[in-house]
């Protein structure tokens, strides 16, 4: 009996010590100066192997450093909600910006992504706080005069190159194919960090034979084709030809005059635009000044909410006459031709003032509203839409840059291979969507001379981004070791097959102007990297595991 | 119809509304506990904290959990369904839209495979041990296992990217317009968009009627009423058809509602490979953008496909069977 309860005992003992064992041992580990696992999350290989093999690449590199790193892919919905909407809770990321026309301005990129305004609940997911970096992408917003906004602009890159907010990798280049023997390859133009499928491709490319539609491809289907609602990318190339705007980006990446025949500044916030003379809604209607007026006052009211943004810092605009508009602006802003003008469509109000009424006093906004026959003013009118299926314009006779094809026919496919095989078998001539091998879309072209691969350097970037609000990643020379450790040669050549260049500023190189030259380029090395961190402080045990500075220890749990 | 088999009916029509319900019930929670956050489409370098709080109510997510509920109840039982967040038009507009796409494909390849099938199965099991069978079967059972995305694959590399004798996606050839369901139906156009997809559901779905009649034609045949059919000399076809085939034919109806469920998880993929503008893309899209409520609707639409499939399925056995009342149960 005893010796039962003495046995019983030691169980309990063993039993205890186990759990209070482990208890200690985590607070401990809490204590080390030894850096916790860190976690880096990408895409699945299986929907994006570019940025998996990516992010495997770096994390090799890192481990090299002495961390600890595990790779966790997730799909794309639940990665941005984990980085978007957690923002204390995850470490890494493999991330990518799009290139757009309207980006060919830096302003947008420069201050959105950086700027510790949008830190709490904007696109400064990383937390990445720097008020003197605050001061120099405010500055160059409000900077107008060109030249001395480009030095601003190529400072705040050499700030972002020295703290390494992100490790930027490549700007991926993008690649269409279109049909020689249908289109006039002398006719398809190449816009700077866009690539050949943009809006003056389109007006300008000219049918060599009997097939004047131009037959495209997306993978998405199209969301809405409302002039008022920012949706899908996809959506975007429909409204852009339906829809005229006052200014374009020309295929040099700079802004021009549109349906704005020429514009003057009277001031650093007084903008006088003329308009171009007889210009017609689709529906036959004049362009009036008050359309325009109309057009950019109606978002700065509650039911058009993704162009508020856009338009908020106008105060007025007044037509001088007829042709003539004054808009006045609260505060200088530089890229106000680019990311306002160029980037509002010109509505018509006789359609849109009713429609906005209607939803007085409802819930809905102008994103739920599709007119049966979008009326536009733009060199392409609308002739159908088939949900799933397709999106059907047809050129606009009446306008001043009419397009030289019949019709723009975009169709939805949702398979690669036969977005690819339609290419070949003529029932697509123009490949305006492929996400596949690149290598498989250039030997296709080799085996078929009537088809012609366009790859050009892309505005948009793909980097990792560390979330600054988690030691080690608030230092600048954790970071910079992490660049200097990651191979991103390899990286361009293994995940991207060559197909990119080595991106060092959110700017891309594709952006000739704006883009800041002899920025450090932190070769891939090492040894280097570890140099600068036991310069830092840094320290490794004998395992060869990384250790923080003297004075500091690890605070948080492995990212879940 | 006798007033005991009218009850049976409205009773199972009662059961299906529990089911639909038990159904609806089960998809509103489970999209709300699946990761993510339907916000996450909008993410862009412009989206500002107003904008997501714009979203949430406009989404009515603001609201609690039991009021989301009852609301998408109340939506669902009016059939309007709500509203998609990720293209802003109503629900019921999008799903009746895709709809007739999606049902003249499954329905389409559900008749033929169900034809070919049992027409297939029966001479199979007529011919027992001929060199047909020997090539035959296992041709059914490879074409039945392989992949339906790969055979869909390899039908568009040979017939449309080689021959070139059928377009590879979509229903209809850039700019051609249908004006009704009817003259969809019949335009040649239509129906070479049709043949690929078609054929590949057939291949996938034709395996299982095809073995089921042809072993329940084997166990038939052994019945002694077809020996006394041969007994009293009756020509073979017609002991095939009117005789054995009749009543083999009845586990192959009850497994009707089985292959329509089977066949719903097919034509999502089968949309996929080709491009079909149906339900199947729809939902597939929607579940990826958490679009709660066309993802509902889609669901429940399928879902009661489905349950209704089964009623008909039940429906056809009776009269298949003159043996079964519906009262007796």
């Amino acid at each position: 009996m005893r010796a039962q309860m003495l046995r019983g005992a030691f169980v309990f003992a063993v039993i205890a010590a186990l759990v209070v064992g482990t208890g200690p041992g985590r607070t401990q580990a809490q204590a080390s100066r030894q850096v916790r696992e860190l976690v880096l999350v990408t895409w699945p290989q299986a929907a994006d192997p570019q940025q998996y093999e990516a992010a495997r690449i770096a994390a090799e590199g890192m481990r090299k450093l002495g961390l600890k790193v595990t790779v966790r892919p997730m799909p794309w919905e639940q990665l941005s909600d984990y980085v978007w909407y957690n923002r204390q809770k995850w470490d890494m990321t493999t991330w990518q910006m799009v290139g757009r026309p309207e980006r060919s301005d830096p302003d947008e990129i420069l201050v959105n992504l950086f700027s510790s305004s949008t830190a709490k609940d904007g696109y400064n997911f990383i937390g990445f706080i720097d008020p003197a970096y605050d001061e120099v992408a405010q500055a160059q917003r409000s900077a107008t005069d060109p030249e001395r906004r480009r030095k601003l602009v190529y400072e705040a890159q050499r700030m972002l190159a020295e703290k390494q907010p992100y490790t930027f990798l490549v700007n991926p280049k993008s690649l269409y194919a279109y049909n020689n023997q249908v289109w006039d390859p002398k006719t398809i133009v190449d816009q700077k960090g866009i690539g050949i499928k943009n809006f003056w491709t389109f007006i300008q490319a000219t049918p060599k034979g009997a097939q004047k539609d131009m037959v495209l491809n997306a993978q998405d289907p199209v969301q809405a084709i409302n002039p008022l609602y920012i949706s899908g990318k996809v959506d975007s190339w429909v409204t852009e030809l339906i829809w005229d705007r006052l200014v374009r980006i020309g295929p040099d990446g700079l802004p021009r005059p549109w349906a704005a025949a020429a514009y003057t500044w009277v001031n650093p916030t007084t903008l006088d635009v003329t308009l171009r003379s007889g210009m017609k809604w689709h529906d036959g209607r004049p362009v009036t000044a008050e359309d325009v007026i109309f057009s950019f006052m109606a978002p700065k009211g509650a039911k058009v909410p993704m162009y508020k943004p856009f338009v908020a810092n106008i105060a007025a605009i007044k037509a001088l006459n007829a042709t003539t508009l004054r808009f006045t602006l609260d505060r200088p802003q530089a890229a106000f031709l680019t990311s306002t003008l160029g980037k509002l469509n010109l509505v018509p109000r006789h359609v849109w003032e009713p429609m906005l009424q209607s939803l007085e006093g409802k819930k809905e906004n102008a994103e739920s509203l599709q007119e049966r026959t979008p009326i536009g003013s733009g060199p392409f009118k609308f002739v159908s839409w088939t949900r799933g299926q397709e999106v059907v314009l047809e050129a606009n006779p009446q306008h001043w840059a009419a397009p030289r094809m019949h019709r723009w026919i975009l169709r939805t496919v949702a398979n690669v291979e036969a977005a690819l095989g339609g290419l070949r078998n003529g029932e697509l001539n123009f490949l305006s969507d492929y996400l596949g091998d690149p290598q498989v879309l250039v030997r296709l072209s080799r085996q078929d001379p009537r088809i012609t691969v366009v790859a050009s350097t892309d505005i948009g970037f793909q980097f990792i981004a560390y979330n600054e609000r988690r030691p080690p990643f608030n230092d600048p020379v954790f970071r910079k070791a992490l660049s200097m450790a990651i191979d991103r040669t390899m990286i361009r050549l293994v995940a991207y097959k060559g197909y990119g260049v080595l991106a060092d500023s959110p700017v891309s190189k594709a952006l000739e102007f704006w883009h800041a030259p002899g920025l450090p380029q932190l070769p891939y090395s090492v040894q280097a990297a570890r140099d600068l961190l036991k310069k830092a402080g840094y320290d490794w045990d004998s395992q060869g595991r990384l250790l923080y500075p003297a004075n500091q220890t690890e605070t948080l749990e492995v990212a879940r | 119809m006798t007033r005991a088999s009218s009850r049976w009916i409205a009773q199972r029509l009662a059961q299906m509304l529990l089911v639909l319900w038990v159904i609806a019930t089960i998809l509103f929670l489970i999209f709300r506990l699946m990761p993510g956050n339907p916000l996450v489409a909008y993410i862009d370098p412009n989206f500002t904290a107003e904008q997501q709080r714009a979203l949430v109510h406009e989404f009515g997510l603001d609201l609690p959990l039991w009021q989301q509920y009852l609301l998408y109840l109340k939506a669902s039982a009016t059939g309007h369904m709500g509203q998609s967040f990720f293209y802003h038009a109503p629900v019921a507009q999008l799903v009746w839209e895709t709809l007739p796409n999606t049902l003249i494909l499954t329905g389409g390849a559900v008749i033929v495979a169900y034809l070919l099938g049992t027409a297939a199965g029966a001479f199979f099991a007529w011919r027992r041990g001929a060199a047909a069978e020997g090539i035959g079967i296992p041709l059914a059972l490879a074409a039945r296992a392989a992949p339906e995305f790969w055979v869909g694959m390899i039908l568009l590399a040979v017939f449309s990217f080689s021959l070139r004798w059928f377009p590879s996606s979509g229903t209809a050839s850039p700019g051609v317009q249908y004006a009704s369901v009817w003259q969809q139906l019949t335009s040649p156009d239509f129906l070479r968009h049709l043949a690929l997809p078609l054929a590949t559901f057939v291949l996938y779905l034709q395996g299982l009627p095809l073995l089921l009649m042809r072993s329940s034609m084997l166990d038939v045949m052994e019945e002694e009423f077809v020996v006394m059919a041969r007994m009293k000399g009756l020509p073979e076809r017609r002991i095939l058809l009117r005789h054995a085939a009749r009543n083999a034919l009845l586990p192959v109806a009850t497994a009707f509602a089985l292959v329509i469920g089977y066949s719903l998880g097919g034509d999502v993929v089968i949309e996929n490979v080709f491009s079909w503008p149906g339900l199947g893309r729809l939902l597939v899209k929607a579940v990826a953008s958490k679009d709660y409520p066309l993802a509902q609707g889609a669901f429940l639409l399928i879902a009661a496909v489905a349950i209704l499939m089964n009623l008909l399925a039940d429906l056809a056995y009776a009269w298949l069977d003159p043996r079964v009342s519906y009262a007796k149960r």
